[in-house]
């Protein structure tokens, strides 16, 4: 049974990560971090793994404090308020935990101490590249290939639009990427894909100059070519050809972190817009008093707190799926949910997140009117910020509606077969 | 090693009290409560001791609702143990109540070195409880503390005045109130919270300490009214001929107003 009370722990945790972020990251900070740009600020992702929250859900075994989904969306969504331009939540929410936590599922020991370990301490950076230059949203598409050379494999292929490519080619690191490990099935391409760990520095991996994003500046987003990479086998995560199903696993949980983050975005406008709206009159009247803002104000917020409790469900589903799947990994061992119903909710989370954001966002610059067009306020950066998210980073939002039509139809109604 | 007891006052949050608008009482019961802020730059200070001198914090609170949450974040900033008299007999306790009820508390708690306490509450701002208590107990009490030295048994301390500073040198026990400006109290890690869920909470009654004297056991204070002071702008307009003029027409009402001197 699912209980909305938080625990005394979760209490203190939320009102821990607050009191740092009313610390290090100030509106000031936040809209120096926007303009400046990459690479994201060492102190500020210091700070965090100090604080722990970077890779939390991490078991305490392997260097993380083994909180659950709910906690750690709890301080995702306290993340996103303070940090609106949603930087601070793509990179150290979305991808370290969200993918860190997973690459941590199926890592080796090797890679765990190398890798991961040391981004939970905010020292290196680990992220997931997925997108090719062909698409991001055909993953059982993607034409990376890896062979098997004795104890390695050898990779080829390019990733592009990844996140963080320049923090952790300055700090060191690297990505999960699957490749092709064998022939493409026509009626289940899904299969014959294996998840390897690529370090950034690896012989053959070029960086690609990263691109001119649009939004959440403080972090990177470029690509990678790889050629001839060697790579140990112990580098590989998990089982040979069980790749797609772990990349799903991975979506999952990233996605899981952007809803939570969005919902904290979205207060975060509505907090600041709230004593402008109240106090700003138009023809002698605050503009609070309005029914045009008002209305639009409710509607918000309603559906801010619909988002939270989405994502809370969510939380609590992938809970009780890591609770049965357990360690080591046993997936086939869920039962109380599917891994296709939490899907459902994942998509959901993940395409109601970024929209209400951004419509927020641009909401509240309205209501502004030229002001909130400036840089005096966080909504036009928390708007192209969460933009990041609409247009495709962890699955684009169309996607996200394939996955819930494919729940409510079935299979046979999907649009790509 | 030092034996340090840090009293800590389950305090109205005063940034989050609410003012009834037509009776402007105060909504008190509304208002959440925290660990008041000068204690818990007292709490900084004896873990920062501890961390160079070893020994124990206790963190102590008296309180009529249950602090447990607050005293797990002192355990999670690095107190060793937390202990709360917590009965409904506290509600309208006075400083002089409380004192009382603090020191029947390190009495039964035993042996200490260091009493360290904030200036003042947020919410009443007395500054009585500190300088009370080391009198009930029997020891120097040190105020406006911002800045302290433990050498073995002797503090070399800084008192912040309102137009000096003053340095003293006093032995342990002694009690100690801190300003603000001591230091930046510290946030403490996910990892602090976890480990602070396994350290020892005590919650006593008065019963439990033997809280009985009569005189003490009773307010002596009745606060009969708490009420927001109404302010309204006066909103004159300084108006005048050319920018010269305006400033002195705006310098006679700031004297006329007693502002600034004639």
């Amino acid at each position: 049974m699912y209980d909305f009370t938080e625990t005394e722990e979760q209490k203190l945790m939320v009102k821990a990560v607050k009191e740092w972020c009313e610390r290090h990251l100030t509106p000031e900070r936040v809209r120096e971090m926007d303009d400046k740009g990459h690479p994201y600020p060492k102190d500020i992702v210091e700070g965090l793994a100090s604080l722990g929250v970077i890779m939390g859900t991490v078991p305490q075994e392997h260097g993380g404090l083994g909180l659950d989904w709910k906690t750690q969306a709890l301080i995702a969504e306290v993340i996103g308020y303070y940090d609106p331009t949603v930087a601070t939540a793509a990179g150290f929410m979305a991808v370290e935990t969200g993918w860190g936590f997973t690459i941590n599922r199926y890592c080796s020991e090797v890679v765990r101490e190398k890798y991961v370990k040391p981004a939970i301490r905010g020292e290196k950076f680990v992220g997931i590249g997925a997108t090719e230059p062909i698409g991001g949203s055909d993953v059982a598409g993607h034409r990376t290939t890896a062979r098997k050379e004795g104890d390695y494999w050898i990779l080829n292929g390019e990733k592009t639009f990844i996140s963080g490519t320049e923090e952790a080619k300055l700090w060191g690191g690297g990505y999960w990427v699957n490749a092709r490990t064998g022939p493409v099935i026509p009626e289940a391409p899904h299969r014959n894909i294996t998840a390897f760990f690529v370090p950034i520095d690896a012989e053959g991996v070029e960086v690609i100059e990263p691109y001119r994003d649009a939004g959440r500046m403080a972090i990177s987003t470029g690509g990678f070519v790889m050629k001839d990479v060697k790579i140990p086998d112990e580098y590989r995560l998990g089982e040979v050809g069980k790749g797609f199903y772990y990349t799903m696993e991975g979506f999952d949980n990233a996605r899981l972190m952007i809803g939570a983050s969005c919902a904290g975005a979205t207060r975060r406008i509505l907090d600041d817009a709230i004593p402008y709206i109240k106090d700003r009159k138009v023809f002698g009247m605050p503009l609070a008093k309005y029914e045009a803002i008002q209305f639009e104000l409710a509607e918000l917020y309603m559906e801010m707190e619909a988002l939270k409790l989405m994502v809370m469900k969510t939380a609590w589903m992938q809970d009780i799926r890591y609770k049965e799947e357990g360690l080591p990994v046993k997936v086939s061992e869920a039962k109380t949910f599917k891994p296709t119903e939490i899907a459902k909710w994942i998509s959901m989370v993940k395409w109601k997140g970024p929209f209400l954001a951004l419509k927020a966002a641009e909401k509240a610059m309205i209501w502004f009117g030229a002001a909130g067009y400036t840089k005096e306020y966080l909504f036009e950066a928390a708007w192209r910020g969460v933009m990041s998210y609409v247009v495709g980073a962890e699955g684009g939002q169309n996607i996200q509606k394939i996955v819930i039509g494919r729940e409510l139809l079935g299979k046979e109604y999907v649009p790509y077969k | 090693m030092p034996r340090i007891i840090v009293c800590l006052k389950y305090a109205i949050d005063v940034s989050q009290i609410k003012v009834d608008s037509a009776t402007r009482k105060l909504l008190i019961a509304d208002a959440p409560r925290k660990i008041s802020d000068f204690d818990k730059n007292a709490l900084e200070e004896a873990v920062k001791i501890k961390m160079k001198h070893g020994g124990e914090v206790i963190a102590l609170t008296a309180t009529a609702e249950n602090a447990s949450t607050a005293l797990r974040e002192a355990l999670a900033m690095g107190a060793d143990k937390a202990i709360q008299i917590q009965d409904p007999n506290i509600q309208n306790a006075d400083t002089m109540m409380i004192s009382n009820i603090l020191a029947e508390a390190i009495r039964k708690i035993g042996s200490f070195d260091i009493i360290l306490c904030g200036e003042a509450s947020i919410d009443s701002y007395s500054g009585q409880v500190g300088p009370r208590l080391a009198e009930i107990l029997g020891i120097p009490a040190v105020t406006y503390v911002s800045k302290v030295t433990l050498e073995g048994n002797t503090l070399t301390v800084e008192r912040s005045l309102e137009d000096c500073s003053e340095v003293i040198m006093v032995k342990t026990p002694v009690l100690l109130t801190v300003t603000k400006e001591i230091n930046v109290p510290r946030v403490p890690t996910l990892m602090d919270i976890i480990k602070a869920s396994k350290k020892e909470l005590l919650t006593w009654t008065l019963a439990d300490i033997d809280f009985k004297g009569e005189k003490s056991a009773t307010p002596s204070i009745k606060v009969i009214d708490v009420s927001a002071p109404k302010t309204e702008r006066k909103r004159i307009k300084i108006s005048g001929e050319s920018p010269k003029e305006i400033a002195e027409n705006l310098v006679k009402a700031l004297i006329q107003e007693g502002v600034i001197g004639g």
